[in-house]
C-alpha cells in the first residue's frame, strides 16, 4: 500500500512541524482572511504572502515543485469561474479568483503538509469545531486506506482476469460498478465490525478524549507573529 | 477451582432464521486457556460474541461471578477482553496511543491514568516505540500486537482472541505465541491452528452447527476430529513428473 505524499511529509520534524497544530491552524485562517480581502491588483501584498508560504515551505523541507504542482488540483474549478468572470468583462476578478484559490490552496497543503492529520483533527476539535464533524473526518481518514488498499487488491484482481484491455470497455464499466457496489458493502460490514469492537472496549456512545497537545508560549508567539505580519502587511 | 465463565443452555438465532447457538453449556476456570475448534460458521465467534453481551441470546452467562444482565455490561466489560480476528476493526483512533488508552478512558480512568495503563500495556507486547505511529503504518505482527494491547490496557481477567494468527507469518506467529504465553490471563482461543492450540492451551471444545459437541485435552480433540495438518499421503506429494 501506498500512502499519501502529503501524510508522509506531515511526519518530518522542522520547526514548523513541531508547533502546536492550534498556532498553525490559527496562522492559516488569519492568512486565508487576509488573502480573501486582499484586492486582486494589490500586487505587492500578493508577492509577500507569496514569500511568505515560499519561506515556509523551505522551513519546512518539503518538496517545492511536489507542494505547487498538487496544488494546482484548484485550478479547473478557479479557471472555470475566472473566465466566467473575463468573459463578462470582469479581468480583475477573474485574476483576482485564480491566484488567490492557487495561494490558499498552497497554504492548506503547506500546513497540512507540517501537521499530521490526526493531530490537525485534535487541534480543530480544540479550536471548537464540532466533533461529529472531526469524528466523521478522523473515521474517512482511517479507513480510506483501508478502502482504498481493498480496491487496489479487486482492481488487480479484475485486471488480471481480464484480456485485451482495450476491447469491451461496456464490461469493464460494468465491473467497476459491481466492485465499487461490493466495496460499499463491505464498507458496510467493517463498519458494523468496527462498532462490535468498540462496544468490546466499553465504547457508550461517548468518545473519550486524550489531550496530548500542548500549547507553549512558542506557539503562541508564532500564531501572532505570523497574524499581526499578515495584517500589517494587508493594511500598508 | 473458582469458575470464571459458566454458560447454561445458551441458544441463539440470527434475524434471518440461521440458528447459531443450541443449548450450548460451558465452563472456564481461573488461569486456563481453551482452544475453540470447529468449522467456520459454526457458532464459534456468535458465542464469544455472547460473553460480554455484544449478542443477547435465550440462557443464562455468568462473568467473574457476575450474571450478565443489560445494567452488568459494564463491569463484564472490563473482565473480558476481546481480540477481533480483522485487527483494522479494532485499531480505530488516530494513533496507537489514543487506540490503547481507548478502552481504559471509556472505564471512566483519567487521561493520565490511561495514558499510563495505555503505555504499560504497549511495552508489555513490545510496541514502546510505536506509541505515536498511525495503525496503518503498522505491519500484520504489529498491528496484532496494537490490538492486544489495546484489550491488555484495560486490565481484564479473561482473553478471548478470535483467529489470532491471521495475516501473520510463521515468524509473527511463533512471536505471538511467545507473546500469549505470559499473559497469566485465563483465555479462549478461537482457531484452526491445533499447532497454536497446543502450544497455549490445555484443553479444546469442539463445535458443530451450533452445538459443542466434545470438550477436552487438546490433543485428543484434534485427533477425534482430525483437526491437525496429517503428514501428506504420497500419492499427494509434490512431483516434478507428475503431470497434473
Amino acid at each position: 500500500m501506498h500512502h499519501v505524499r502529503v501524510d508522509q511529509w506531515s511526519r518530518g520534524s522542522s520547526p514548523l512541524h513541531t508547533r502546536d497544530p492550534r498556532a498553525k491552524i490559527l496562522a492559516l485562517l488569519v492568512f486565508l482572511i487576509v488573502l480573501a480581502t486582499t484586492p486582486a491588483n494589490a500586487a505587492i501584498t500578493l508577492a509577500i504572502d507569496s514569500a511568505l508560504l515560499l519561506a515556509g515551505i523551505m522551513i519546512a523541507g518539503l518538496p517545492l515543485a511536489g507542494l505547487l504542482l498538487r496544488a494546482m488540483v484548484v485550478l479547473p474549478f478557479s479557471l472555470t469561474f475566472g473566465l466566467l468572470s473575463w468573459l463578462v468583462g470582469d479581468r480583475w476578478r477573474a485574476i483576482g479568483l485564480v491566484e488567490k484559490s492557487y495561494l490558499s490552496a498552497v497554504a492548506v497543503l503547506l500546513i497540512i503538509g507540517v501537521t499530521t492529520l490526526p493531530a490537525l483533527l485534535t487541534g480543530l476539535e480544540r479550536l471548537g469545531a464540532p466533533r461529529m464533524f472531526v469524528l466523521v473526518a478522523q473515521f474517512l481518514y482511517r479507513y480510506l486506506f483501508v478502502i482504498s488498499e481493498q480496491a487496489q487488491h479487486m482492481r488487480l484482481a479484475a485486471a488480471s482476469r481480464q484480456g485485451n484491455p482495450h476491447i469491451h470497455r461496456k464490461g469493464r464499466f460494468r465491473a467497476a460498478a459491481g466492485a465499487l457496489a461490493v466495496l460499499f458493502a463491505r464498507s458496510y460490514y467493517r463498519a458494523e465490525g468496527i462498532h462490535r469492537a468498540m462496544l468490546a472496549r466499553a465504547f457508550t456512545g461517548r468518545f473519550p478524549l486524550l489531550d496530548s497537545q500542548h500549547f507553549r508560549p512558542a506557539d503562541a508567539v508564532f500564531a501572532f507573529a505570523i497574524s499581526a505580519f499578515l495584517i500589517l502587511v494587508r493594511i500598508q | 477451582m473458582t469458575p470464571i465463565i459458566e454458560v447454561r443452555d445458551l441458544h441463539f438465532q440470527y434475524e434471518d432464521g440461521t440458528k447459531a447457538l443450541d443449548g450450548i453449556n460451558f465452563t472456564l476456570h481461573e488461569g486456563e486457556t481453551v482452544a475453540l475448534f470447529g468449522p467456520n460458521g459454526s457458532g464459534k465467534t456468535t458465542f464469544v460474541l455472547h460473553l460480554n453481551g455484544i449478542l443477547r441470546g435465550p440462557g443464562s452467562i455468568t462473568i467473574c461471578g457476575i450474571p450478565l444482565t443489560k445494567e452488568s455490561l459494564p463491569e463484564v466489560r472490563s473482565r473480558i477482553g476481546i481480540v477481533f480476528q480483522d485487527s483494522d476493526e479494532q485499531l480505530f483512533m488516530p494513533t496507537v496511543l489514543e487506540d490503547a488508552a481507548f478502552g481504559p478512558l471509556n472505564l471512566g480512568l483519567s487521561a493520565e491514568q490511561a495514558l499510563a495503563r495505555a503505555k504499560s500495556a504497549l511495552d508489555q507486547v513490545g510496541l514502546g516505540h510505536a506509541i505515536g505511529k498511525a495503525p496503518y503504518h503498522l505491519s500484520a505482527g504489529e498491528k496484532k500486537r496494537a490490538a492486544l494491547a489495546g484489550v491488555l490496557a484495560m486490565n481484564p481477567e479473561v482473553l478471548v482472541l478470535d483467529e489470532p494468527n491471521t495475516f501473520l507469518d510463521p515468524p509473527g506467529r511463533g512471536n505471538l505465541i511467545q507473546l500469549l504465553q505470559t499473559l497469566p490471563q485465563a483465555k479462549l482461543i478461537i482457531t484452526h491452528d491445533a499447532f497454536l492450540a497446543a502450544a497455549l492451551a490445555g484443553r479444546a471444545v469442539f463445535f458443530e452447527s451450533g452445538k459443542l459437541v466434545a470438550d477436552g485435552p487438546v490433543n485428543e480433540i484434534v485427533q477425534q476430529y482430525g483437526w491437525g495438518y496429517p503428514a501428506l499421503p504420497a500419492d499427494l506429494r509434490y512431483s516434478a513428473q507428475r503431470r497434473f
